[in-house]
């Protein structure tokens, strides 16, 4: 498909922690694409009240118990969280975690998922590659810069999730530019990428 | 929770007049898009969805193949065709890679609809009402605020501290407080630490109680005292006094008393003109060179302070121009007692002859006499020497009394302008634009109105498009990009104010109103002439007058900062409108010169 005919779903998953089998998901974000333009407007943020972790012996910056105890199970609103990211590709920094997350949810509320996905710090470093621009550090913060992307708001999943969609912007540019159009080619060559990847700095 | 579309949106004006909801709408109606160099984004004579809002890169706006403008961050293009509702009437082609916000149409134009403020800021650049512009701009940012924010407290005590002990008769304070003319005293320890106050309002009390004359001030102070360090900005004092109900508020500096301060002080910081106003009279008042001196030497600062404030430069600069015009007259008149003198008037050019000086003005002047030569340059030597001393500093250039070249009699200086008609070199043109500037300050006005009249049935319609040649021999930095050297910054004298005077007093001296100096009165006397059209007259008008702000509010900032000002914008210190506007005028700057060469034929040879 063409790489502007396609939809992405641009996706930052917040949890209480890494452990794929204790910890859960507790905010979404999910901001929509169509080929290289960011449809800002549908955005879509929730928080999600875990099932069974305790609320209040979390400690996690900037969200409040209450917001959590207020907020959806994810199961209940696994539907249309499915329905929100139909066949997009999803496209996230990082992305692996917030797959592993998604899927395990997803599951667990009987909805299969198994979306193509795009890692943008694995599409910078195979970018760099070829364009010759090779960058060591490829954390989010550090892309922002690159991309002088104000960093002023992070720390929300929204906003997260925003920047990642413009650092995505650009790189599909690039891509463009590049002559890779087709987003079978770009997964294919990010899919070799992503085996071969050794020295990956968060 | 905080998105950075938003955050961006929120800081461009005009959508920084947008309430929270507004703001929420706008994103929540939003796109955002790349383009790649090369790509047209809209073609003229299309509609299309959105208002583009440039994020990063460059967007060319082109009518055909030509080039009219250029956006780039920060930047707006579309809002015509979302208002009117008619398609694009230019192309828009990303000049670089580009990203654009887009706004939906129907979006913009609801909360365009609903916030008078945001609309009139559109309305008001399209129809390139400069002026109202930055009053709205003035009025939304509150830079009345500023200045509360900005003063320290010890910038305002102006008197030293009127004290005394706490053991003290209530009578001695009282006769101190009269000797001082203060409405209160201090009352402090022998370490010049607070204790407590005593205001005209407790000792009007105290006359009233039994035996109060003969008590002592601890029994009538109020204590402990309110009072305020001294470094902390006025706002707080003022916050301070409105906050406990008291009239007076003691200042203190690393523990001592250092002053004190009332509300009417803080009161008269807001009241824009008042420093000017008192400036003013002292200078009328003043009888020697020093006392010149001193009343002028707050002089840039109030201006600074002034403009600071946002009062406008033709306000401003006709404020200025009466207090300098007194204080030469002063100290003119200070001099003129030590000789015996001819007849002859003393004349002002350049900015000070179009009354147009502000804050980094120098000494421009010349003398038609009708005498001795020796005496006059005698004479013109000592009150240059006083006018610098008073603070104007003398020019560069030396066109000053002083100079034998500009101290003459009636008949040399007709010969002088024959000449300077008659053999067009370019040193008699730059002469020529010094004194066509004329305006007599002290002495004999007969002897400049005889001149004036000379020069006006003299110039030659050579002289005249020579001269509109030099005014439009320097092109204002509009580039591919916006503003070119921009990097460097920008004489705004050189590229704007002096191409409008120049260009101007062209015009004023074919239709024969050379009396009148002032570039602003010229521009209206040519527009009822009808030799200027409507429309160009108030375009050139609110460029003129909003190169002068910016000047003159740049010249602040470096006199506020204890910096000697300069005439150079830098464009990342200036606000993004004012940047905005600044390549505005310079477009007008650029019409307004095709105009010109026009009319003249300049191009056509000599």
């Amino acid at each position: 498909m063409y790489i502007r005919d396609a939809r992405f779903s641009v996706v930052d998953v917040e949890t209480t922690g890494l452990n794929l089998l204790r910890d859960e998901i507790i905010s979404i974000a999910i901001i929509p694409m169509k080929g290289t333009k960011i449809l800002a407007g549908d955005s879509f943020h929730t928080y999600i009240k875990p099932s069974s972790f305790d609320i209040k012996s979390m400690r996690i910056h900037g969200i409040s118990p209450q917001a959590l105890s207020d907020a959806p199970t994810f199961e209940s609103i696994a539907e249309k969280i499915k329905d929100m990211l139909g066949d997009s590709i999803i496209v996230g920094h990082v992305v692996e975690i917030d797959l592993d997350f998604l899927k395990k949810s997803f599951k667990n509320a009987g909805i299969k998922f198994d979306n193509n996905a795009i890692d943008i710090a694995i599409l910078e470093k195979w970018l760099g590659e070829r364009l010759g621009d090779r960058r060591t550090d490829l954390s989010l913060d550090s892309l922002i810069k690159v991309y002088n992307l104000s960093s002023r708001f992070r720390h929300s999943a929204i906003a997260d999730a925003f920047l990642t969609a413009q650092i995505f912007q650009i790189q599909l540019l690039k891509l463009l530019k590049y002559g890779m159009t087709s987003v079978e080619r770009i997964l294919s060559a990010l899919e070799s990428a992503r085996m071969s990847r050794i020295d990956f700095i968060f | 929770m905080a998105i950075p579309p938003k955050e961006f949106i929120r800081k461009i004006k005009p959508f920084s007049f947008l309430n929270e909801e507004h703001l929420d709408f706008i994103t929540r109606n939003l796109d955002v898009e790349v383009y790649e160099k090369g790509k047209t984004i809209v073609k003229k004579g299309k509609q299309t969805k959105y208002i583009f809002l440039v994020f990063s890169g460059v967007v060319g706006l082109y009518d055909d193949d030509t080039l009219i403008d250029t956006v780039s961050r920060g930047e707006v293009f579309g809002i015509l065709s979302a208002i009117t509702g008619n398609p694009f009437s230019l192309s828009a082609i990303s000049m670089d890679d580009s990203i654009c916000y887009l706004i939906k149409k129907e979006a913009f134009k609801k909360v365009f609809d609903e916030n008078p403020k945001f609309a009139a800021f559109f309305s008001t650049f399209i129809n390139r009402r400069f002026r109202s512009f930055t009053n709205l701009l003035k009025e939304t940012e509150g830079t009345y605020q500023e200045e509360i924010y900005l003063t320290r407290v010890k910038d305002i005590v102006t008197k030293e501290p009127v004290v005394c002990l706490p053991d003290t008769d209530v009578v001695e304070a009282a006769k101190t407080m009269i000797k001082n003319r203060v409405g209160s005293i201090v009352v402090v320890d022998e370490k010049l630490r607070p204790l407590g106050i005593l205001t005209d309002h407790d000792l009007r009390k105290i006359l009233v109680i039994k035996g109060g004359r003969d008590a002592k001030v601890k029994d009538f102070m109020v204590s402990p005292v309110v009072y305020v360090d001294e470094d902390k900005p006025v706002f707080e004092a003022y916050m301070t006094l409105l906050n406990k109900g008291i009239n007076h508020l003691v200042v203190v500096g690393q523990q001592k008393v250092t002053g004190v301060i009332t509300s009417k002080d803080i009161l008269t910081l807001f009241e824009p003109t008042s420093s000017l106003i008192s400036l003013y009279r002292n200078v009328r008042k003043a009888n020697t060179i020093d006392e010149l001196k001193s009343h002028l030497s707050g002089i840039r600062k109030a201006v600074a302070g002034l403009s600071i404030k946002g009062v406008h430069f033709y306000e401003l600069s006709r404020m200025i121009t009466s207090v300098y015009d007194s204080s030469v007259v002063r100290t003119i008149k200070i001099v003129e007692s030590d000789f015996d003198l001819p007849n002859y008037v003393w004349i002002h050019m350049g900015s000070s002859g179009r009354k147009e000086q502000v804050i980094a003005t120098d000494q421009d002047n010349c003398v038609i006499h009708s005498g001795e030569k020796e005496v006059m340059l005698e004479f013109a030597q000592k009150v240059n020497n006083a006018l610098e001393k008073i603070g104007i500093p003398k020019c560069e250039a030396n066109y000053m009394a002083s100079n034998p070249k500009w101290n003459l009699t009636l008949d040399e200086w007709k010969e002088n302008f024959r000449k300077w008609f008659s053999s067009l070199t370019g040193e008699n043109i730059r002469y020529l634009s010094v004194f066509l500037d004329l305006r007599p300050i002290h002495g004999d006005h007969e002897l400049y109105v005889e001149l004036i009249d000379f020069i006006k049935e003299n110039v030659s319609n050579q002289a005249i498009r020579f001269l509109a040649h030099d005014a439009t021999s320097i092109d204002p930095p509009l580039g591919l990009f916006g503003l070119k050297g921009a990097d460097k910054g920008i004489d705004i004298k050189k590229y704007g104010i002096y191409p409008i005077a120049n260009s101007v007093r062209v015009l004023a001296l074919e239709n024969k109103i050379i009396e009148t100096t002032n570039t602003k009165e010229r521009i209206e006397k040519l527009k009822e002439m009808n030799v200027l059209s409507e429309e160009r007259a108030s375009d050139i008008l609110e460029s003129y007058e909003f190169l002068q702000e910016l000047r003159l509010k740049n010249q602040s900032m470096s006199v506020s900062a204890g910096l000697k000002g300069d005439n150079i914008i830098h464009l990342e210190n200036i606000d993004r409108i004012d940047a905005y506007v600044l390549k505005e005028s310079f477009k007008i700057i650029s019409s307004f010169q095709k105009f010109i060469r026009g009319k003249y034929r300049v191009d056509a040879g000599f």
